[in-house]
């Protein structure tokens, strides 16, 4: 049997657009999703939690299944794909049937429809033309623009009325599903060209190397410098705000400068950087101090001094900022870091004395244990410690973004048109009986959608042809509509 | 005739009767609140607010049932009355929460609830006024009396909003989400509705209310029995108003002891029902049926009485547990799914005996199931746009606030499944005519997985949405 090819491709182009295919594809999305949101993701959740949360073989399993990382497994973005197609196929297959009916609007109806049309009515006129001038004018005060369907044959006797409105929301489905792809153009884009990840900058410090999601890094063209950084705090402690300034350095030269909040990023060459967290470095930026001489002889000296840096005092003696210690316990008279969280904090000086030829150790807080403060010769007040901070950004580029939101833009105006614009449609058409001679005007009218908010419409426009019809004078029965009529 | 004619004079009485009734009790709860009030002498606060919309709401949703057995028109109009004088105390409520707060209510479930049980409330006056569907408060304000008895328990203080709340996004994104939400919960309120109207069999609605109170209790009993007939609960402490972790993400369960045997026992009685039902099926034998609806009615009993003895057992006290030493209160705030579960298995088995009871009285009140039909068809045509609009504010937020449109968290994922099921809805309904029972189904589904996101979400699956 000869594979007909055609054939083939025939059907399954008719399978991808059915809707049965979207919707089964659609059912699978949302199960999988559902999936996804269920069963604890990869990235996100650390190995160990993952393995506290199932045991080694379930573990296992899901992982063989995929489950683990649902929305970035090939599967399922395939699955987006083939969503896509069916939409495009769906919508392609539809298309030129709606578009047949949105480009020759049907103004004539054909007995057969005339019959089938709901809702319709029939009036008796004493003539065509009285009829076909009071529909006219009935529609006209309705604010719609009749226009006169004039035979195109002289042998047919097809004259009528024909008034519509909002055509265009026939089209309207199609605007929904061409923003949809367009929404997943832009995360398209953005999947195969978009990065996002992770950049954290002391205050003063300058980097361009930013850490991404899949674990390398990436060097971006540019350097973004944090020249401060903090926090404000409610009355009740909890944060409000955390902002930093950030410079990008281009070239050798500042090129922007912003200060940024969270909800309000960065943007530079397509590179946007967010404010996510903010916190102590664990290192000193400046202690301040106030030295006073042990022997009393000597004027009060105020002193701010970084980690490692040495002041002179006096001609024979100077004072050093050894190490600071962010989180600190003692044991058996020795001083130990017990982490690094801003809990505890400790600060270690050095006093050397050339006269004396002796460093003296000096421990703020003071530690009895440790070292005695007040064999040093200068006594020691601390006054201020400021911290050295950082700022934590999230960095991301996002190509796609102009179709996702414009695309977003589209549906709301696609969805406007769906729900809320109604193609409406009016028809009159004079007939006689072919046996009595007697006229009448047959009026119909559809609407695609809201019928029951149509026909109320509808019932309006008869009451108000009946009206026009009493108020024209009766014209002769002998004059036939077909004398040049316009409107 | 001199009969029926008594009969017809005697309706208006009867209506009296329930309005003057519901009447009293508003009057008394209002003076019971009033003593508070002299006692605390704070009149305008936000619990005294809360408590005055509860009773307006309950007077309310008296009166709609009481309207939707009897069809005695005056029983609307107070319904109404009281609806409105709720709303007004529950705009009180938000106003209080927004002025103390300085941010709009919508950073916290409670808050969230708040603005949610305003919208219902709304939304039931405009279909009742606009689309003339009366006893549409029949379903709607029994979930605002859950909704304001859970606001209770899960009462907060005002919390500052954390940085990443801090933007007109986040009212914008919430307030569509309130709308939305509420506008499915009038979608599904119509759908049961029009299933009535369109003769759906009662032991059909027997089936479905029995399989729901057992899938509650089910669901109680299979994940917090405890060998010796006790019952799990989380630990609560009352000084921070917050459960108590062991670890993150890992509660401390207490075991009250007996209550685990009364549930068992509960959903024994309530699985009966459907036995019966199924029972009645299989031999094609109506009688079983009647036994049914007894086993229903009994069901209610028993379920009435665990209620009470869990609110009785678990509104305080201390009790072991058998992960940590000593013993540790507990609180009702501590299970809000377990209460809620309970005061719904009640709700639902009511609603039923209402439907066995007066279904024909129902069916007049009611319009016809074409009309209900078409405006169920019509709030979603109104969710749906809303729902969309949810989805694209909260993922512009999220790319001011996280660098990212779309990270598939739980919520965000689920309120794309929420978005599509809908969506599914008007495709069917658009392209493949779908009218009548299977839209109606599907609008019912499709408020099931809206509660799902909305509240499943929250508190069942991990997520960036911990804080709403």
């Amino acid at each position: 049997m000869a594979l007909d090819l055609r054939a083939v491709g025939h059907k399954t182009w008719r399978t991808i657009a059915s809707i049965q295919t979207g919707v089964v594809l659609l059912i699978l999305v949302v199960i999988l999703a559902a999936a996804g949101t269920v069963v604890l993701q990869r990235p996100a959740t650390e190995p160990d939690e993952m393995q506290a949360a199932y045991s080694p073989q379930a573990l296992h399993i899901l992982d063989a299944l995929g489950l683990t990382n649902v929305f970035h497994a090939w599967w399922f973005l395939g699955l987006l794909a083939l969503v896509s197609l069916c939409i495009v196929a769906a919508s392609i297959d539809r298309f030129p049937n709606a578009w047949r009916y949105f480009s020759r609007p049907y103004k004539y109806p054909d007995p057969t429809f005339r019959r089938a049309l709901h809702p319709q009515q029939s009036l008796p006129i004493p003539d065509e033309e009285s009829g076909l001038v009071a529909a006219e004018r009935a529609l006209h005060g309705m604010g719609f623009k009749p226009e006169r369907v004039i035979p195109k044959d002289a042998r047919e006797n097809h004259f009528g009325i024909f008034a519509e409105r909002h055509r265009i929301s026939e089209l309207a489905v199609y605007i929904v599903h061409a923003s949809l792809l367009l929404i997943f153009l832009g995360t398209i884009i953005d999947g195969v060209w978009g990065w996002r990840g992770y950049l954290s900058l002391n205050e003063g410090q300058t980097s361009n190397v930013v850490d991404t999601r899949d674990g390398s890094t990436r060097t971006l063209p540019f350097s973004l410098r944090c020249d401060a950084a903090g926090q404000e705090n409610y009355q009740d402690g909890s944060p409000k705000k955390w902002w930093s300034k950030l410079a990008v350095v281009a070239g050798g030269r500042d090129v922007l400068t912003k200060e940024i909040v969270v909800n309000d990023p960065l943007l530079y060459d397509g590179v946007r950087f967010y404010q996510s967290s903010y916190g102590s470095n664990g290192k000193v930026d400046k202690l301040s101090l106030v030295a006073t001489p042990s022997n009393g002889t000597g004027a009060k000296q105020t002193i701010g001094m970084t980690v490692n840096e040495t002041v002179q005092l006096d001609a024979d003696t100077t004072v050093r900022f050894a190490e600071f210690l962010p989180d600190y316990a003692v044991r058996d008279g020795q001083v130990y870091k017990k982490s690094n969280y801003l809990e505890n904090p400790a600060a270690h000086l050095v006093v050397t004395s050339k006269k004396a030829g002796q460093d003296f150790d000096v421990w703020f807080p003071p530690m009895a244990d440790v070292a005695d403060n007040s064999k040093a010769p200068y006594q020691f007040e601390a006054t201020d410690l400021k911290l050295g901070h950082f700022t934590g950004l999230q960095v991301s580029h996002e190509p796609g973004q102009w179709g996702v939101w414009s695309g977003v833009v589209l549906m709301f105006i696609g969805l406007a048109f769906v729900f809320y614009v109604i193609h409406m449609r009016f028809w009159a058409v004079p007939v006689r009986d072919p046996q009595t001679g007697k006229c009448s005007l047959w009026i119909g009218g559809s609407a695609n959608r809201n019928r029951d908010a149509f026909e109320q419409r509808f019932n309006q426009l008869v009451t108000s042809v009946e009206t026009e019809l009493k108020a024209a004078p009766t014209r002769s029965s002998g004059v036939r509509v077909a004398t040049g009529v316009a409107s | 005739m001199a009969r029926a004619n008594a009969e017809q004079q005697q309706q208006p009485a009867t209506g009296m009767t329930l309005i003057v009734l519901v009447g009293l009790a508003i009057a008394f709860l209002l003076f019971m609140a009033f003593l508070n009030v002299v006692k605390s002498g704070n009149l305008l606060n936000e619990n005294n607010l809360l408590f005055a919309t509860l009773i307006f709401y309950a007077g309310a949703g008296a009166l709609y049932l009481g309207f939707g057995v009897t069809g005695t028109p005056s029983y609307l109009k107070f319904a109404s009355l009281s609806t409105w004088a709720g709303l007004l105390a529950n705009t009180g409520a938000i106003a209080h929460r927004w002025y103390e707060s300085g941010h709009a209510p919508f950073s916290s479930v409670y808050e969230m609830l708040l603005s949610f049980v305003w919208t219902l409330a709304v939304l039931t006056l405009i279909a009742e006024k606009k689309y003339g569907v009366k006893v549409i408060g029949t379903v709607t304000m029994p979930v605002a009396i859950v909704g304001v008895v859970l606001m209770q328990l899960l009462r907060t203080e005002v919390h500052p909003l954390v940085p990443a709340l801090q933007s007109t996004w986040l009212h914008v994104h919430v307030t569509l989400a309130m709308l939305a939400y509420a506008a499915c919960a009038l979608s599904f309120a119509l759908a049961m509705m029009f299933l009535i109207q369109d003769n759906l069999r009662t032991d059909t609605v027997l089936a479905v209310t029995s399989g729901s109170t057992l899938a509650i209790y089910a669901g109680i009993v299979l994940t917090r029995f405890e060998k010796g007939g006790a019952l799990n609960l989380v630990a609560w402490n009352p000084e921070v108003k917050s459960e108590v972790f062991l670890s993150k993400g890992v509660r401390l369960f207490v075991t009250v002891p007996d209550l685990g045997w009364l549930m068992a026992l509960t959903l024994l009685v309530v699985a009966s029902p459907l036995f019966f039902y199924a029972w009645a099926r299989w031999k094609n034998n109506d009688s079983f049926l009647a036994i049914a609806n007894r086993a229903v009615f009994l069901s209610i009993l028993l379920q009435v009485m665990t209620l009470v003895m869990f609110i009785v057992r678990a509104r305080d006290g201390r009790y072991p547990s058998l992960d940590a030493e000593g013993l540790f209160p507990t609180s009702l705030a501590a299970s809000p799914f377990i209460l809620s579960g309970l005061v719904g298995g009640v709700f639902i088995s009511l609603l039923y005996l209402l439907l066995l009871w007066r279904r024909s009285d129902l069916q007049r009140a009611l319009p016809t199931a074409d009309v209900l039909d078409r405006i169920t068809y019509k709030t979603i045509c109104l969710a749906f746009p809303l729902l969309t609009l949810m989805i694209a504010s909260g993922a512009y937020w999220a790319n001011q606030t996280w660098g990212s449109y779309w990270s598939w968290d739980p919520k965000e994922t689920w309120a794309a499944i929420t978005w599509l099921v809908y969506a599914g809805y008007l495709h069917m309904r658009i392209t493949r005519g779908w009218r009548g029972r299977p839209a109606a189904y599907f609008a019912i589904f499709g408020f099931v997985v809206v509660m799902f996101t909305f509240f499943g979400v929250t508190y069942l699956l991990p997520g960036l949405h911990a804080y709403a």
